[in-house]
């Protein structure tokens, strides 16, 4: 029996992995000894994760469809405790970063990753990147059908793809089986979101062009409904379009979204369905037994009957105020009414927003193993998820999230912080973000008022790549540069959820980094005075507008 | 710049006669043509068969164009003469373009020839079908599935 | 505070290839860690200058670029920009791993 209850490799998927890592390890060679130069080694290391950032190479490990088992977190936390200074980061596209490899280092790395079945391609360079899901596939109470089922049939397609290795930029993937999407999938290349249609049958919502960056754009529908065993076919015929008409003449214009945007949706669907028609009856229509044996992976774990209610849990509910925060916060419907889905917060009060040290994921591996069938999921919020604790265990597995420090009551509260790694570690940006995270978290970090003030998602990113998602945050910093000096610009009213998906908006000149804080005092207070029972911050923001906020920033800063 | 076939570690003569860009091979149908990566292989559906030689351009090895005309020509119009790959064409691509169909290749990059003869035992394996009708993975593993028998004898 | 009265100072700076560390040339074309014993160069002529040496001293390093610093009355040389800065001193917070002792 395997360990997992998701996609384990077989000898075909090792196989390919092992070329891959002896490939790498080839061109590093000949990359050192000065046979590739710069420019010609560049998309080959990217291509396998690896960037040169300010102070060392990062490796970018994926994380497919956000699922890891106890033993691949383990074997992480060695990795970084063998070719880095013993952490890691988790970005919003459920990937690991390390921060401090050597490219000397990285094919024994990547190899070691092999062992369990991980790798880092494709997670940079102008290819599909690493296909993101719900973290809470599988487990949600919410969910149609497990969207991870899609996600690993993309991941092999799109693995080596012959055709589609020289893109015209980057390709971003994301897929949702719940109506609640919490895999963002409308700011992604491609969104497919599983519906139900009247008829009874699920299916694909097919979403194009979406992005945030530069020219932040929310996707098109291409296709409502699309039979799921087409789904290859549909990618395949949207990659053609895009790597034959994309431009290529402007980095910045590069994407899918401005594609679409030229053309218009109805002309990139004309495009597409034609291509589509061409190809649909091919090979790549996926035999019902392919699809069969890959859900077959995904079999939900067998977890036995528990009690839903607890006499401890609500015993210590009374006692311990942070515990009952908890339980609010950062507890999720689990389908099974004897089960809670856990999230851990890796945003404790001042830490960097994502960060983990490698005895912190081995401590996370262990209560994984013992309250959660040795499964952890990454969210794209960089939390962590334990995606089966049963609701008896939950006063266990909270006191042993609290001896790693990742117990904070504060999921999807003010100091929850989404923040890229910023110019603290990045070549493109132009401003920290984490420093700023830290400061905003410090500042709000009692529990009570947090839960006082609620829903309210901050995103910070260090440049306009906005890997940060600051355009989607309910509060949005962007940092920029004048003239040398930090500057923090400020936006409202961004939202991922399905069918609320809104770009913030700016809300005037740029504030200076020692007057962040303030600034989002003042946003907060605005809305404790004007709020209505019940009615979250960018709810407020939407019924009242951007003018009673914007005053009482700049009288703050 | 030194031309490549599989078979050969040393550049081979290219033979034949120059290939035509595409303007002007649409007024004098010749058996050779270079398309330029924004050209739509449709253009040479009516004369296809009379091809010998179809030279795709890479004006940037990270331009990926011509892998999409390649597999147009060969998989959608059934193109079987040679097809060549012409411009920034690195070792490293190669993989790539043999799963694409080309079969011939400019390229100035030292170890060129040598690499080429080792590029189709890099991947023993293949997840997506392509223009080598090399089996897919999922396609084995439906074999293995449906003749368990057979294959433990393997 | 590092004052730059002559207007143009430089350094040359890369990362190393092999592990990616921040290096400056110095003046015997050698690549070091510590930016005190960087070549400087002085006016626009000699950060050509600089920078054609780096290029050719380029074969253990990514990508040479000069870096506008500037220099205090005891000679001490400070990046001007942030981003600079931060190459030279590292992160501006205390990293995770710090955490992971107080944690382990």
């Amino acid at each position: 029996m395997p360990d997992t209850h998701f996609y384990h490799y077989d000898k075909y998927d090792r196989t390919l992995l092992s070329e891959r890592v002896e490939q790498f390890r080839d061109q590093v060679r000949r990359r050192l000894a000065g046979e590739l130069t710069e420019e010609q080694f560049k998309p080959l290391r990217l291509t396998n994760g690896l960037y040169l950032q300010l102070h060392a190479y990062m490796l970018r490990i994926a994380i497919p469809y956000g699922t890891l088992s106890s033993r691949q977190l383990r074997q992480l936390a060695a990795i970084a405790r063998k070719y880095d200074k013993g952490y890691g980061h988790f970005t919003t596209r459920q990937n690991l970063q390390l921060n401090w490899i050597r490219l000397e280092d990285a094919p024994d790395a990547v190899a070691m990753l092999a062992e369990v079945d991980m790798h880092s391609i494709q997670t940079s360079g102008n290819v599909v990147r690493n296909t993101t899901a719900d973290h809470f596939a599988g487990a949600a109470a919410d969910e149609i059908e497990d969207p991870r089922v899609w996600c690993e049939i993309v991941r092999q397609w799109s693995t080596l793809h012959p055709e589609f290795s020289f893109l015209p930029r980057k390709f971003k993937i994301a897929i949702t089986g719940s109506p609640n999407d919490r895999a963002a999938v409308r700011i992604h290349d491609v969104g497919l979101r599983l519906w139900r249609n009247e008829q009874g049958e699920t299916g694909f919502e097919v979403i194009v062009g979406g992005g945030l960056g530069r020219t932040p754009m929310i996707g098109k529908t291409v296709r409502a409904f699309l039979p799921k065993d087409e789904m290859l076919a549909y990618l395949e015929a949207v990659l053609r379009v895009y790597n034959r008409y994309g431009r290529r003449d402007n980095l910045f214009k590069a994407r899918i979204k401005i594609l679409v945007h030229e053309i218009g949706i109805e002309k990139m669907r004309e495009e597409v369905e034609a291509e589509y028609a061409a190809i649909k009856d091919s090979a790549l229509k996926l035999d019902p037994q392919t699809i069969e044996a890959i859900a077959a992976h995904f079999a939900p774990p067998p977890l036995p009957h528990r009690p839903a209610i607890s006499g401890e849990v609500e015993r210590l509910k009374l006692e311990e105020p942070d515990f009952a925060l908890w339980l609010k916060s950062n507890t999720a419907p689990h389908k099974l009414a004897g089960y809670r889905i856990v999230t851990a917060s890796l945003k404790p009060a001042g830490a960097p927003p994502g960060d983990a040290s490698s005895v912190q994921m081995e401590g996370v591996a262990d209560i994984a193993d013992a309250y959660s069938q040795s499964e952890v999921r990454v969210s794209h919020e960089q939390n962590l998820v334990l995606p089966h604790v049963a609701v008896e265990d939950l006063p266990a597995v909270y006191r042993a999230l609290a001896g790693l420090g990742f117990a904070e009551a504060n999921v999807g509260k003010i100091t929850d912080i989404i923040a890229c790694p910023g110019l603290d570690y990045c070549a493109l940006a132009n401003a920290r973000s984490i420093p700023v995270a830290q400061r905003i978290s410090n500042h709000f970090a009692n529990l009570a008022r947090q839960h006082d003030i609620g829903d309210l998602k901050v995103k910070i990113s260090g440049c306009i790549n906005a890997c940060g998602h600051h355009h989607v945050g309910h509060i949005g910093i962007l940092g920029v540069d004048k003239n040398g000096v930090e500057l923090y610009q400020i936006s409202l009213g961004g939202d991922v959820d399905f069918g609320k998906t809104a770009l913030g908006d700016i809300i005037g000149p740029a504030v200076a980094a020692d007057r962040i804080v303030e600034a989002v005092d003042a946003l907060v207070r605005t809305y404790l005075d004007r709020r209505e029972e019940g009615e979250r911050f960018v709810d407020a923001y939407r019924r009242i507008g951007v003018e009673p906020f914007k005053e009482s920033v700049y009288a703050a800063v | 710049m030194p031309l490549y076939r599989e078979g050969s570690l040393q550049p081979v003569d290219a033979t034949g006669p120059a290939p035509l860009p595409l303007e002007e091979w649409l007024k004098a149908p010749m058996q050779a043509v270079s398309l330029a990566n924004t050209d739509q292989p449709d253009a040479l559906s009516m004369r296809l068969s009379r091809l010998k030689l179809v030279v795709l351009h890479f004006p940037k090895f990270t331009d990926g164009r011509a892998y999409s005309q390649a597999r147009l020509l060969r998989g959608r119009m059934g193109y079987r003469g040679e097809l060549r790959a012409t411009g920034a064409v690195l070792r490293d691509q190669l993989p790539f373009l043999l799963r694409c169909g080309f079969d011939s290749f400019e390229s100035d990059q030292p170890g060129f020839g040598v690499a080429l003869a080792r590029a189709r035992s890099l991947f023993s394996v293949v997840y997506q079908g392509a223009e080598d009708n090399r089996a897919t993975v999922a396609l084995l593993r439906l074999r293995q599935h449906r003749q368990p028998a057979e294959l433990a004898a393997d | 505070m590092a004052k730059n009265l002559s207007g143009d100072l430089t350094v040359a700076s890369a990362n190393r290839l092999a592990d990616g560390v921040v290096v400056f040339l110095d003046d015997k074309g050698h690549w070091t860690r510590h930016l005190e014993q960087a070549a400087l160069a002085r006016d626009k002529r000699a950060s050509e200058l600089l920078l054609a040496r780096a290029r050719a001293e380029s074969f253990s390093v990514v990508d040479p670029f000069l870096v506008a610093v500037a220099e205090d009355e005891q000679g001490d040389l400070e990046p001007i920009s942030l981003r600079e800065k931060i190459r030279v001193s590292g992160l501006t917070f205390e990293a995770i791993a710090a955490d992971a002792v107080r944690y382990a």
